[in-house]
C-alpha cells in the first residue's frame, strides 16, 4: 500500500509553472528523498502533498485513498520555514500543536516530555520559545512534527542550520522512525546527506522530475567508470590512454575512465611506473554528480541558459 | 470547528495572560474614571471668584449687583463699589496694569442720559480672556437690570421673583427616547473604541504569525478559514472579557450614592428586550468588524501596511456616525429603513431604531441573516486571499491580482 501518491500534478502560479506533471509513489518504510535546486518546485509539491494548496491538474493519493483533510492527522510536516510563538512557553505550544493532530492534552504532554528528553531539551520544557537557540527551536519543531505518531513524515529541508552534533542526532531519529515503518520524504539540496539515508529518490529540476527511483537503481543506472588514487611519486599513470579526465589534488587524484573496465589497466600502468598507491579505488558516481548530469541534459537547463542553481 | 476552537483558546490564553492585558484592563478604567469624576466634581466646584470694582452713582444697583455677585448659583465674588470719578477711573486703570493687584476688572456704569431708560455698562479686564468672570457679570447685570426695571414700574418685589423665576420643563415622560439616544450614542463609542483596539489587534497578530511562520505548521493540519475564524473569535473574546470586567466595574461604581448623586435621579430604565438587542448587535457588529481587520491582515505583510489599510475599517463607521442624526431625527424614512439594514451599519443603526420606533421582526431578522452571510462571505474571501497570499509571499498585492487569487484554490 503505497502511503503517498502522486500522479502527473501540475501547479501554475500566474505565468510561472511550478510544478508540471510530476508523479511519484512512496512505500511505508522507505527514506524518500526529494532533491532539486532551489525554486525547482520541492516545496509546492510537498504543499499540493498535505493539501495546502491544490494540483491544477493530477491527483494526489494519502495512505491509499483519494486526498482527505482527515488524513493530515497521520501525517506529521517540518515546513521549511518554520517558526513557533515566540512569547509561548515550550510545552504549551506542543501540546497546542499535538492538539490539531487531535491529540488529547494529556497525551500531548506526556509526549512533549518523552521526546524533549529524547533529543536531549529537557531544560527548554518551560522555557519561551524566544530564549532557546536556534538549534533548540529546530529541535522543538522537529517534535511538533512527530508528536502523533504520524505514519508519514515530510520535512523540507531538515538539516539545514543545524550543527554536525545536532543533525547526526536527527538524521538518527529519522532512520528510527523508518526502522518503525514510516514512510519518510524529506527535500534538500544537499546531495551527500541523502546519499547515505535514503531508500528512493527523485530528482526535479524547473517543475519537471528528471531523475527517480530506487537509490541503488539510480545509480546502477550510471556506470562505475570512476577511480579515486591515492599515491605518492610518478603521475605518469593520469596520462593512460583510459583516462578521459582527471584531476589531481596534491597525491589524490579523481579519475573518470572511458569504460569501467578499464580500471584494472590503469592500475598495472601505474604499477608498472613504480608509483607509490596507498589506495586505488573503482568508485560510483556520487549522487551529486548524477545530479549535475542529468540536470545538464535536459532541454530546460538550455531554457535557463545553463544554470542550475543548486 | 475543534480546530477553530484551539486556536481561539490559544488566542484568548496568551494573550488575556500577558501583563499588558491585565494594566490596560485596570489602568484604562482608572485613567478615564478620575477623568469623569475629576471633570464634574470641578464643574460642581468651580464658581467665579474674581475680585472686580463697580463705580456707579446708583447706590441701590450697586449693592444688587454686589450682593448677587457675591452670592450667586455659580458665583463667588469679591465686589468693591466706587463713586464715580475721573480719580477713581485713573487709580482702577492703574490697578489693571500693576501685577501686585488683586482687581480682575472694573464695570462702569454711566446713569442714563434720560430717566427712565438703561444705564451703560463699560467693563475693562485685566485679562481679555477672563471669559467666566465676563459672562458672570453679563447674567447678573441683566437680572438685575430687569427686576429693577419691572421694581420700577411698580411691582412689588413679590411680584418680580415670581415673574423671574426660571421655568421648568418637564421631560420625564420623553426619558425614553433621550435615554434610547443616549445608550445609542454610547454604543457608537463603545464600538468605535472596540473596533479600533480589538479589531486591529485581530489583524495583528494575524501579521504576527506571518512573521513567526507558524502558519505553515498550522497549515498543515487546519483550513486558513479554521485559523482566520479562530483568530477573530479568540481576540474577540479577549475585548469581550476586557470590556465585560470594566462593565461590571462600572454597574459597581454607578451604584454608588455618589456616582448617582451626580447623573441626577433615576431616568427611565432599558427594557430586557433593548438589552437584548443591544448585545446581539454588539456581537454582531464586533465579529464583523473584526472580520474585516481578518481580511485586512491576511492581505497585508507588516503593520506599516496595515495602517494604510485601517480607514476601512474607519470609513463605514464614520458613515454610520453620519447616518445617526437622519435616523434619529425619521427613523421610519425610507433612507433609515435602507441604511439599518447595510450589514456595517444594522449593529448601530437598527439598534437605533428598534430603541425609538417599532421596527417590524423581519427587518430585525434580515439584518441579522445579512450581517450573518456578510462575515462568512468576509471570512471565505479573507482566507482565500491569505492562503495565496502566504504561500506566494512579498509584495503587497493590487486589486487585480487579489481578485485572481480568489479563483485558486
Amino acid at each position: 500500500m503505497p502511503i503517498v501518491e502522486l500522479q502527473k500534478i501540475r501547479k501554475v502560479y500566474d505565468t510561472k509553472v511550478a510544478v508540471e506533471g510530476l508523479s511519484l509513489t512512496i512505500e511505508p518504510g522507505t527514506m524518500f528523498g526529494l532533491l532539486g535546486p532551489n525554486g525547482s518546485g520541492k516545496t509546492s509539491s510537498i504543499r499540493m502533498m498535505i493539501g495546502m494548496t491544490v494540483p491544477d491538474s493530477g491527483t494526489v493519493r494519502l495512505f491509499d485513498k483519494a486526498f482527505d483533510r482527515r488524513s493530515l492527522t497521520r501525517v506529521g510536516y517540518l515546513p521549511e520555514e518554520r517558526g513557533l510563538y515566540k512569547k509561548m512557553k515550550v510545552l504549551d505550544q506542543l501540546i497546542f500543536l499535538g492538539q490539531l493532530h487531535s491529540l488529547s492534552e494529556a497525551e500531548a504532554r506526556k509526549r512533549s516530555i518523552d521526546w524533549c528528553e529524547r533529543l536531549e531539551i529537557t531544560e527548554a520544557i518551560e522555557k519561551k520559545t524566544e530564549e532557546l537557540s536556534k538549534g533548540m527551536q529546530q529541535k522543538i519543531q522537529f517534535i511538533a512534527a512527530l508528536l502523533h505518531e504520524p505514519e508519514l513524515i515530510i520535512m523540507d529541508e531538515p538539516f539545514s542550520g543545524l550543527d554536525p552534533v545536532n543533525a547526526q542526532l536527527l538524521m538518527d531519529t529519522l532512520v528510527e522512525l523508518r526502522r518503525n515503518g514510516k514512510a519518510i520524504l524529506f527535500s534538500t539540496h544537499r546531495m551527500d546527506q541523502v546519499e547515505k539515508l535514503c531508500d528512493a529518490i527523485a530528482i526535479i529540476y524547473r517543475g519537471k522530475m528528471v531523475l527517480s527511483g530506487n537509490m541503488r537503481d539510480v545509480k546502477g543506472r550510471y556506470p562505475r567508470n570512476r577511480v579515486q588514487a591515492v599515491f605518492t611519486g610518478d603521475d605518469s599513470f593520469l596520462k593512460h590512454p583510459s583516462v578521459v579526465e582527471s584531476k589531481n589534488y596534491a597525491g589524490i587524484a579523481e579519475i573518470t575512465l572511458k569504460s569501467p573496465d578499464l580500471a584494472q589497466a590503469l592500475l598495472a600502468d601505474a604499477v608498472s611506473h613504480g608509483t607509490h598507491l596507498t589506495r586505488f579505488e573503482v568508485i560510483e558516481p556520487t549522487l551529486e554528480e548524477i545530479f549535475i548530469e542529468t540536470v545538464k541534459a535536459t532541454p530546460e537547463y538550455a531554457e535557463a541558459g545553463g544554470k542550475v542553481d543548486a | 470547528m475543534h480546530n477553530t476552537w484551539l486556536i481561539a483558546k490559544r488566542e484568548y490564553l496568551e494573550r488575556v495572560r500577558t501583563k499588558g492585558f491585565l494594566l490596560a484592563t485596570v489602568l484604562i478604567p482608572c485613567a478615564m474614571g478620575a477623568l469623569l469624576f475629576g471633570t464634574s466634581y470641578f464643574m460642581m466646584q468651580t464658581k467665579t471668584t474674581s475680585h472686580i470694582a463697580v463705580v456707579t452713582t446708583d447706590n441701590r444697583l450697586g449693592e444688587a449687583l454686589q450682593q448677587r455677585l457675591k452670592n450667586g448659583k455659580h458665583t463667588d465674588m469679591q465686589v468693591d463699589l466706587y463713586q464715580p470719578s475721573d480719580e477713581t477711573r485713573a487709580t482702577l486703570n492703574s490697578q489693571l496694569h500693576t501685577s501686585k493687584s488683586k482687581i480682575a476688572g472694573y464695570l462702569w456704569i454711566k446713569p442714563p442720559a434720560t430717566s427712565g431708560e438703561r444705564p451703560v455698562f463699560e467693563y475693562h479686564a485685566r485679562s481679555a480672556g477672563d471669559l467666566s468672570t465676563e459672562e458672570a457679570i453679563e447674567n447678573v447685570v441683566n437680572i438685575v437690570v430687569s427686576r429693577e426695571g419691572l421694581l420700577g414700574r411698580g411691582l412689588s418685589a413679590a411680584d418680580v421673583d415670581r415673574i423671574t423665576a426660571p421655568v421648568d420643563i418637564d421631560t420625564s415622560s420623553n426619558g425614553n427616547t433621550q435615554v434610547a439616544f443616549a445608550v445609542a450614542y454610547f454604543f457608537f463609542i463603545l464600538m468605535y473604541m472596540v473596533i479600533m483596539l480589538y479589531g486591529m489587534n485581530t489583524a495583528r497578530s494575524i501579521i504576527e504569525e506571518k512573521g513567526s511562520r507558524v502558519f505553515e505548521v498550522l497549515l498543515a493540519t487546519i483550513t486558513p478559514d479554521e485559523l482566520l475564524a479562530g483568530k477573530i473569535l479568540g481576540v474577540g473574546a479577549v475585548g469581550l472579557t476586557q470590556i465585560g470586567i470594566w462593565m461590571a466595574a462600572a454597574l459597581a461604581i454607578s451604584s454608588t450614592q455618589y456616582a448617582s448623586s451626580l447623573m441626577g435621579g433615576g431616568h427611565g430604565p432599558v427594557s430586557l428586550l433593548q438589552a437584548a438587542y443591544f448585545l446581539a448587535y454588539f456581537l454582531f457588529g464586533f465579529i464583523l468588524y473584526s472580520s474585516i481587520a481578518a481580511a485586512l491582515g491576511a492581505m497585508t505583510n507588516s503593520e506599516q501596511e496595515l495602517q494604510q489599510l485601517n480607514m476601512f475599517l474607519v470609513m463605514p463607521l464614520a458613515f454610520c456616525m453620519l447616518m445617526l442624526f437622519q435616523v434619529v431625527r425619521a427613523p421610519d424614512s425610507t433612507l433609515a429603513r435602507v441604511v439599518s439594514l447595510i450589514p456595517f451599519c444594522s449593529p448601530l443603526l437598527m439598534n437605533l431604531r428598534t430603541s425609538l420606533t417599532y421596527v417590524a421582526p423581519w427587518e430585525i431578522i434580515l439584518s441579522f441573516v445579512l450581517m450573518g452571510l456578510t462575515i462568512v462571505a468576509i471570512v471565505w474571501v479573507s482566507s482565500r486571499i491569505y492562503r495565496v497570499g502566504i504561500l506566494m509571499y512579498g509584495k503587497k498585492p493590487n486589486l487585480p491580482e487579489i481578485l485572481r487569487w480568489l479563483k485558486y484554490s
